[in-house]
């Protein structure tokens, strides 16, 4: 994919996410039975579920659930791994023993196991998508150091740093602009945008399994509010057994898809020229 | 080279210590967030919290918590669900999860090790890079959907019950923990990129000029790091098989723990999550063993004198 058209989809991805994350509609939409089933024609533009309410507030609520907390795991993700690319270009072995440390531990579990976990000791007011997928981004975390720390020590590490320093450059200069910006970018941009789509799955899964379950979900009030999954849920049923949902299954899927094309267009976007 | 045996004896300390440092994560955090202990895991409706917090030692503290719960599980006594099965011991539901779940783990990784050392000899084409990486960002919830729809329609209500609709479940979930989520893709472009870096070693290309077998010489020297990169992808699997064995129905740990936790199931959750952890403990000890014989083969060979080399 080219550069220019990955920064065209990256923007145009991200400010569909944002604008239909700020214009979801705060409480769900009262039944209209007549709609029932409405396909993309008859309601424009992605129909009705079974009790005639629009699927496009499904898809900014959706929207609206994911949107910060997957915002905030990539950055998360992004600082730590840039974290990671410094640390190597200071050569401080005690840091990189620290760090080091800390991929070791944190990276011992499967992540889904950490993250039933936190869900189930956590108080019941603090349960939300925002803390999941914190700690799914401290989890991810310790991968993206490592990729940092590597491409930092491709770089030549403190050495690099050095020579730098004797053709003049500051040192603010230098992390921020050499290593940061000109070698770190590509990978930790391309990290923290892969964060930022397992976040928006980790969602849809979890909201999935708890309404298959007829359980409450831990990312969002299902009373006021419907998430991707709930497409997917109503969408499920039109294979299973032949109800004319099949244009939610279509709509979930699609932005499934948009998820995933944002984070690979996100990635070739910041990648090195 | 001196301290060789540093990394592996980590490993193994880490492997000894994780069953025993979950638990005990698990117990500090429910005593360092804010509320009571009891009522935090089991809120809402729950009824007599504190008869619920001496029935399950909450009443005296962590330590005695946490002391008397690692003593009975060493003893294989994990308490009894309350909510997931009631009163069924959990031992009773964890002993044929296991199985369940490793069998399910190690027929995943098939198309893993296929695909790896194919790409490892170089004989998976770098065009099909772009049509893995696509298929790698699939979740493995899109495909698990679909198959159990498709199950469902095969076996109808005996779709969790009918052995062959179990075994159809388990290659099916297999299969898509091994190609998607990343794992594939990741499989081919993480090997074939060790054994390319390695390739260029000077070793390798005087191994070549002496007619010896670049594979063998190449082996031993990327072996710690070819079972370093399997580790990870067995705790990604691992961490797939939570919402592949939930949306397939397989009754494994995944499925355990998340039913467990869906339903507050505090202590169910507790012996899944140790089950989880004494998993990857048997992983990061199979890899530290592999990197002490690793060591121990490399300090066989002859010692090359700095001016020779």
């Amino acid at each position: 994919m080219p550069r220019k058209v990955a920064i065209l989809i990256t923007i145009l991805s991200l400010g569909l996410l944002v604008v239909a994350a700020f214009h979801a509609p705060e409480k769900r939409t009262v039944d209209m039975m007549a709609e029932s089933y409405a396909t993309p024609w008859q309601l424009p533009p992605f129909g009705a579920d079974r009790m005639g309410r629009p699927l496009l507030d499904y898809a900014m609520q959706g929207a609206h659930i994911v949107a910060l907390p997957a915002v905030a795991a990539g950055l998360l993700v992004t600082l730590l791994g840039i974290l990671g690319g410094l640390v190597r270009c200071m050569g401080s072995a005690q840091l990189e023993s620290l760090v080091s440390g800390f991929r070791e531990m944190v990276g011992a579990l499967p992540r889904m196991v950490v993250i039933l976990v936190v869900a189930i000791v956590m108080p019941l007011e603090w349960r939300s998508l925002l803390a999941l997928a914190l700690v799914w981004a401290l989890l991810a975390a310790p991968g993206a150091m490592d990729e940092a720390a590597a491409v930092a020590g491709r770089l030549g590490g403190a050495r690099f740093v050095e020579a730098l320093r004797a053709h003049g450059f500051s040192r603010a200069r230098i992390y921020l602009v050499h290593v940061v910006g000109f070698n770190l970018r590509p990978v930790v941009v391309r990290q923290g945008a892969e964060t930022m789509m397992q976040v928006v799955f980790l969602e849809v899964a979890l909201s999935y399994l708890a309404l298959a379950g007829q359980y409450t979900s831990f990312t969002h009030n299902e009373e006021t509010t419907k998430s991707w999954a709930d497409l997917l849920y109503e969408g499920y049923y039109s294979i299973a057994l032949g109800i004319p949902s099949g244009h939610a299954l279509v709509l979930g899927l699609g932005l499934v898809a948009v998820t995933a094309v944002a984070a690979v267009s996100i990635s070739t976007a910041a990648r090195a020229r | 080279m001196k301290r060789w045996w540093a990394q592996p004896l980590v490993r193994l300390v880490v492997a000894v210590g994780l069953p025993l440092a979950v638990p005990a994560i698990i117990t500090l955090l429910i005593w360092a967030l804010p509320g009571d202990p009891a009522s935090r895991i089991c809120p809402g409706d729950c009824t007599g919290v504190d008869g619920l917090a001496e029935r399950w030692n909450l009443d005296q503290g962590p330590i005695h918590f946490y002391t008397t719960w690692i003593s009975d599980a060493f003893r294989g006594e994990f308490g009894n669900s309350w909510q997931v099965v009631t009163g069924t011991p959990i031992r009773e539901l964890l002993l044929p999860a296991l199985p369940r779940t490793v069998i399910l783990i190690v027929l995943a990784m098939v198309p893993l090790f296929l695909a790896s050392a194919l790409a490892g000899l170089g004989w998976v084409p770098r065009k099909l890079d772009p049509l893995f990486q696509a298929i790698g960002l699939v979740p493995a919830m899109v495909p698990a959907l679909v198959v159990y729809a498709l199950v469902f329609l095969a076996f109808g209500a005996a779709v969790d019950a009918d052995a062959q609709a179990i075994r159809i479940k388990m290659l099916a979930g297999a299969l898509i923990l091994g190609i998607a989520d990343g794992a594939l893709s990741g499989a081919i472009t993480g090997t074939r990129s060790l054994f390319d870096n390695e390739r260029k070693q000077q070793y390798v290309l005087v191994a070549q000029l002496r007619g010896e077998g670049v594979l063998s010489n190449m082996l031993p020297n990327v072996a710690g790091a070819l079972v370093g990169q399997l580790r990870a992808r067995m705790l990604h699997l691992l961490s797939g098989a939570v919402i592949v064995e939930a949306l397939l129905r397989i009754d494994g740990l995944g499925d355990f723990l998340w039913r467990a936790t869906i339903q507050q199931d505090f202590g169910l959750v507790l012996a899944t999550a140790t089950a989880f952890a004494l998993v990857s403990s048997v992983i990061l000890a199979c890899q530290a063993l592999v990197e002490i014989v690793v060591a121990w083969h490399q300090r066989r060979a002859p010692v090359v004198s700095p001016g020779v080399a």
